[in-house]
């Protein structure tokens, strides 16, 4: 009578299979670094299939800060405020004031950033937004997935204000300001200071029309 | 106070996250190749996994071990969401799959194996892993149960479940000797 660890071990593909070629693994490689690197990878991307397609379309750009005093600002957040609205928008920013701009001082810093007046994307633009691990057990980020014209929008207007500041606002407080490095364009990750229940209502909220 | 560390995927994080594919894939390959129906299946879930961890590769932990258990947790979790889906229609084609008769004893071989792996597919995703990391893999229960971030108690209920319901759908197709848990 054969247990179940026989029957698990002669019904394992991988000793029925031809070990994985080098050429896959490498064209999984590629995929994978390629569209991290940048939303143009989607035109190189190896695998064909239709989920595949649509992972490889968003181009993952991360903005990483430490928000040490970023859970004062919600300090009514609760399971009970998930579901309401957090308005949300990003801004390029200046260091130095300038006819229209509009002085705003970066939360919990104490920095002064100038505000530009367009609003780059909103709410609307956001396809999706999720809490995420941050760098200790207890403290969350979140992750935000632009829409495709909500990526659009941010790639054409990040991408000639590198090396500049842009501004993420919730609630019209500015966040965050960080300098671009590079153009942002599909995703962000906001890796902050919060508590869980912080950033599930920001996330959430993020997610209300 | 504010500080902005990067932004952009920055070179580090660029850097981290081939670091972590080369270190990695392989082991996640072998284990998503165990959890799905084919092999390009695999490569996909796993080839999701690393796209869900180039959104925050600062959040993997840094210690060999943590990277290894963050990454097996996010795989585990993605398959999960699709076996959640597939399950219902899984069932119906383990019940064409059962009346399709055998002539030779190559496709008995064949069929017996896939006999075993879509009665795998019944199997919640965690129990599954629990049951390849144990019976296939050779891990420990501390070890399995440090990569799934659950308790000892727990991987050894998952497993004396898995085995059992692994044994009861073997059964119910036609079974052959599989009652020895």
């Amino acid at each position: 009578m054969e247990s179940v660890s026989d029957v698990l071990r002669d019904a394992d593909p991988l000793r029925h299979e031809a070990p994985q070629s080098d050429d896959e693994r490498e064209r999984v490689r590629r995929a994978v670094l390629g569209a991290a690197s940048d939303a143009g990878a989607l035109s190189s991307m190896p695998l064909g299939t239709s989920r595949a397609a649509l992972l490889a379309g968003i181009a993952v750009i991360v903005l990483c800060v430490v928000a040490v005093a970023g859970s004062k600002m919600w300090s009514g957040g609760s399971a009970t405020l998930h579901a309401a609205a957090v308005r949300f928008e990003v801004r390029l920013a200046d260091e130095a004031f300038s006819p229209g701009l509009r002085e705003a001082r970066v939360q919990g810093s104490g920095t002064l950033v100038y505000l530009r007046p367009e609003i780059i994307v909103t709410n609307d633009d956001i396809s999706d937004s999720q809490v995420i691990a941050g760098d200790t057990p207890s403290r969350f980020g979140i992750a935000v997935t632009f829409t495709t014209a909500g990526a659009e929008k941010m790639r054409q207007a990040t991408a000639g204000h590198v090396g500049g500041l842009i501004a993420v606002l919730i609630d019209g407080e500015v966040v965050l300001a960080p300098r671009l490095r590079s153009p942002i364009s599909a995703s962000a990750v906001i890796t902050g200071d919060y508590t869980k229940a912080e950033a599930e209502r920001i996330a959430n909220g993020m997610r209300v029309r | 106070m504010v500080d902005l560390l990067t932004v952009g995927l920055s070179r580090q994080s660029a850097d981290r996250l081939a670091a972590l594919f080369d270190t990695h894939y392989d082991r996640l390959y072998r284990l998503a190749r165990r959890l799905v129906p084919t092999a390009d299946a695999a490569r996909d879930l796993v080839q999701e996994t690393f796209f869900r961890i180039a959104r925050a590769p600062s959040s993997v932990p840094t210690d060999p071990a943590g990277e290894e258990a963050w990454l097996v947790r996010v795989l585990i979790n993605l398959r999960r969401d699709d076996w959640r889906k597939m399950v219902v229609r899984k069932h119906h084609q383990d019940e064409v799959r059962h009346s399709t008769p055998v002539r030779t004893d190559h496709e008995a071989a064949f069929v017996a194996r896939a006999t075993v792996w879509h009665a795998l597919d019944r199997l919640t995703p965690r129990r599954r892993a629990v049951l390849v990391m144990y019976e296939l893999e050779g891990l420990t229960i501390p070890a399995i149960a440090s990569l799934l971030g659950v308790s000892a108690i727990t991987v050894r209920w998952h497993l004396s479940k898995g085995r059992s319901e692994l044994s009861r759908v073997l059964r119910s197709h036609g079974g052959e000797s599989h009652g020895k848990c």
